[in-house]
């Protein structure tokens, strides 16, 4: 069984050699022309590439042979099951655990707590984002079950976004279309995704390229509208206080 | 001392979506076997994530600050702009989180669109929008307008693009900007912003990473337009 992990893992070194070559080869251009880094420097910097060589191998390695075959089984076995409707409050769940220890949402919560001043609590930023991915990956699991297009969800999703975006106080605006991808980090694509890959094939009549993939950008919709609301709240309690 | 914060990171990110899952597996009474090798897939991208965000950390974003201000320093618009196309390129393709969307890509689609595609047509697309952010901070277009703009053509792109891109194109823009993607694009654009626009630069740097999600979805939805 130890043997099975390892399976393939000749080919996934190879392909994050090459995955890393031109960033390597960009580096060396930008060393011997413009940069000049002392020896030193550039030992430690060979150095860090290498050790990011082993993670990313390593890292694709855990993906193909654990989270991935496993993700898709899950999927297909609660997709064939009746009672695949399980799969909406499994994914609320595991929107939540993903969003609680991303990293970048972190530094999300950080930043809108600056830009507000201190007025919207870090706390209460995090639990709303929390539950917002929840509902979005709760929401891509039900797309599956029911076939719903996935225009359906991102089309009002985005014209309350870009509605916001009018009302909220300007310097709002950057920080939450940006977070649109602080909640899609590596456990969203590799776990989550796969789920809902297993599930589409299970399904009758679902398609995994069609009604599969689009579920990452369901989740980016929930911070972006997470941090524009609470900016529209902000903004009206800054006016009130004003006026 | 750093290396404890990653490692306390990524324990963060990856063990209770682990017990979640494996809950679920013995529920669902999968075979032995497979959750086995689940809890070895486990140790691997916990591993695989703290080697890569440390070596990240010591070896790439030293030397993207580096070159982020080199490249302003000389102040020369195609010098930048031809810069940010290359670095957007070559920094998404090593991009984890894209490897692995790529693959899924790869399979499902039964090879059709291989994995090789996605990468370059995504990390073409990243390049682009890269440069055309960095070029606004010449121009000083409001970073909405462009927002809009670049989901004006999405939008056009989505109702002619065959089915079975549509997903997969929003899914590319969201996913590619991962951790090795996003620490480069914003030293890059604080770097040239700081250097342009004398005041309000915060301001100016923000927005850089939502319009790079925006290239690829454009890239891809292109790509079946052209050859779905």
């Amino acid at each position: 069984m130890i043997l099975n992990l390892f399976d393939g893992f000749g080919d996934v070194l190879i392909e994050v050699a090459l995955a890393l070559t031109p960033i390597a080869v960009v580096f060396a251009f930008f060393q011997i022309f413009v940069l000049k880094f002392p020896k030193k420097k550039i030992i430690n910097i060979i150095k860090g590439v290498i050790i990011t060589f082993f993670g990313l191998s390593f890292f694709l390695q855990g993906v193909n042979a654990g989270f991935m075959p496993v993700g898709e089984l899950m999927g297909m076995a609660l997709g064939e099951s009746e009672y695949s409707w399980v799969l909406v409050p499994i994914g609320f769940l595991l929107g939540f655990a993903v969003t609680l220890a991303e990293p970048s949402v972190h530094v999300l919560v950080d930043q809108v707590e600056e830009a507000s001043g201190g007025h919207i609590n870090k706390k209460v930023m995090l639990i709303t984002v929390c539950i917002g991915v929840s509902i979005s990956v709760a929401l891509a699991m039900l797309r599956v079950i029911k076939g719903i297009p996935l225009w359906y969800i991102l089309i009002p999703g985005y014209i309350i976004a870009f509605v916001l975006a009018k009302f909220v106080p300007a310097h709002f605006v950057p920080i939450a279309f940006d977070s649109g991808s602080a909640a899609t980090g590596p456990m969203t694509v590799t776990l989550i995704l796969a789920i809902v890959m297993g599930a589409a094939k299970q399904i009758e009549g679902r398609d995994p390229l069609i009604d599969g993939f689009g579920m990452t950008t369901i989740v980016a919709l929930a911070p972006i509208l997470t941090v524009l609301l609470l900016g529209f709240l902000y903004g009206r309690k800054e006016k009130e206080t004003d006026g | 001392m750093e290396l404890k914060e990653t490692v306390k990171e990524v324990v963060y990110s990856v063990v209770p979506i682990v017990i979640i899952v494996a809950v679920v597996q013995f529920a669902l009474k999968l075979p032995a076997e497979t959750i086995v090798n689940f809890f070895g897939g486990a140790v691997f991208v916990f591993i695989g994530l703290v080697l890569f965000l440390t070596g990240v950390k010591v070896g790439f974003l030293p030397v993207g600050e580096s070159i982020g201000n080199a490249i302003v320093s000389k102040g020369k618009m195609w010098i930048v702009l031809l810069s940010g196309f290359i670095i957007g390129f070559v920094v998404n393709v090593a991009e984890p989180d894209l490897q692995v969307l790529a693959g899924q890509i790869d399979q499902v689609s039964g090879g059709t669109i291989s994995k090789t595609l996605i990468i370059v047509v995504v990390s073409l697309g990243i390049g682009v929008f890269l440069a055309l952010g960095l070029l606004r901070n010449f121009l000083k277009i409001p970073m909405l307008y462009l927002l809009l703009g670049g989901y004006a053509i999405v939008f056009v792109l989505s109702m002619i693009t065959p089915k079975h891109f549509f997903g997969v194109g929003f899914d590319s823009g969201f996913v590619t900007t991962g951790p090795m993607t996003v620490p480069f694009i914003i030293s890059l654009g604080v770097g040239v912003s700081s250097v342009m626009g004398k005041h309000k630069s915060d301001n100016d740097s923000f927005g850089l990473v939502a319009l790079s999600t925006i290239g690829p979805i454009i890239a891809v939805l292109l790509l079946g337009v052209f050859f779905g």
